[in-house]
């Protein structure tokens, strides 16, 4: 039993770990706790929809809001404001434009998505430069 | 500085210091990569399989049970390891005309005679052992080289200790037919 040993095996033949074996082991250690700060970003990501989205269900909320409030003493000044915006801006007749018939509603649809546009622009601006 | 024991460091570990685990690499490493270079037969390989099985290690160091011996459960992973490493990528059986019977090609110019023949030697081993079968490696491996019982061993490999009895018999007497081959064709050569 003990020839092959005695003969042909000795500590001395022992292989050694090569140089930086600790260093390299410990960097790969190192990247097993990324994952945390991954997580950590997908939900800064989610963050932007979940921000988008609630504004949009405010903005909505609010228009239903002040139509159907239309003597609420509280949302009078808003109405105001409202008005004096349209009246400052000059009337462009679009129906006689394109020959059809847009509803009122469409200034605050457009007013709406250039807020919401402006929104996610900002939104995307301070999320970019936090990365 | 003074090594305070594997047990003394997983708790470092599992309590947040991750970095703790170093002194156990360092501790290990040798051992660990000697193994794997046994099993596979090639030093990128082995470097590459003794880090696979300590990240293994790190990773799943919670399920480790303090009752038992840090040393046999990480050899039980590099054994594993490096073995499923060996049957993937199953290599073409060696040639007994792939040792170089001038036994040079090893042997560095400037060492002394002594130095050659322990190369040549270590060598031969290295030849016999990539010649038998990965489980029979693993066996010589942890039984000649890292000098385990057969008790331990049968804990590593999770083979019965009668069982690692006759492997290993069958396996040195492999390797020894081999041995005795190469150096016949050798002093052949050397006549």
């Amino acid at each position: 039993m003990k020839r092959l040993k005695r003969k042909y095996i000795n500590s001395e033949n022992s292989e050694k770990a090569p140089e930086g074996f600790t260093s390299n082991v410990m960097t790969r250690v190192r990247l097993e706790t990324l994952p945390l700060t991954t997580i950590e970003k997908s939900w800064k990501k989610n963050l932007i929809p979940a921000v988008s989205v609630t504004v949009t269900f405010l903005l909505i909320a609010s228009a239903f809001l002040i139509s159907g409030s239309q003597s609420d003493p509280l949302t009078n000044p808003l109405l105001d404001l409202i008005n004096s915006l349209k009246s400052s801006i000059p009337e462009i007749n679009i129906s006689s434009l394109f020959r059809l018939s847009v509803p009122s509603v469409a200034l605050y649809v457009i007013i709406g998505i250039l807020i919401l546009t402006l929104f996610d622009r900002a939104l995307y601006g301070i999320f970019k430069r936090e990365k | 500085m003074d090594y305070k024991g594997d047990k003394y460091y997983i708790e470092q570990i599992l309590s947040g210091n991750s970095n703790s685990f170093s002194y156990i690499v360092d501790r290990h490493k040798n051992k660990a990569f000697n193994l794997a270079f046994r099993i596979c037969g090639n030093h990128e390989e082995a470097e590459e399989l003794a880090q696979d099985s300590f990240l293994k290690a790190y990773r799943s160091l919670k399920s480790f049970k303090m009752k038992s011996s840090f040393a046999t459960w990480l050899y039980r992973i590099i054994y594993n390891t490096t073995i499923s490493h060996v049957r993937i990528k199953k290599k073409g059986v060696l040639s007994l005309e792939d040792f170089p019977a001038d036994a040079t090609d090893f042997i560095g110019s400037n060492t002394s005679e002594e130095e050659a023949e322990r190369e040549y030697r270590s060598s031969l081993v290295n030849f016999a052992l990539q010649k038998i079968n990965e489980d029979e490696r693993g066996l010589i491996s942890l039984f000649y080289y890292e000098e385990m019982s057969t008790d331990e061993i049968s804990e590593v490999t999770g083979i019965s200790k009668s069982n690692i009895k006759v492997k290993l018999f069958r396996a040195r007497q492999k390797m020894l037919e081999i041995i005795e081959k190469v150096e016949k064709k050798v002093y052949q050569f050397r006549e």
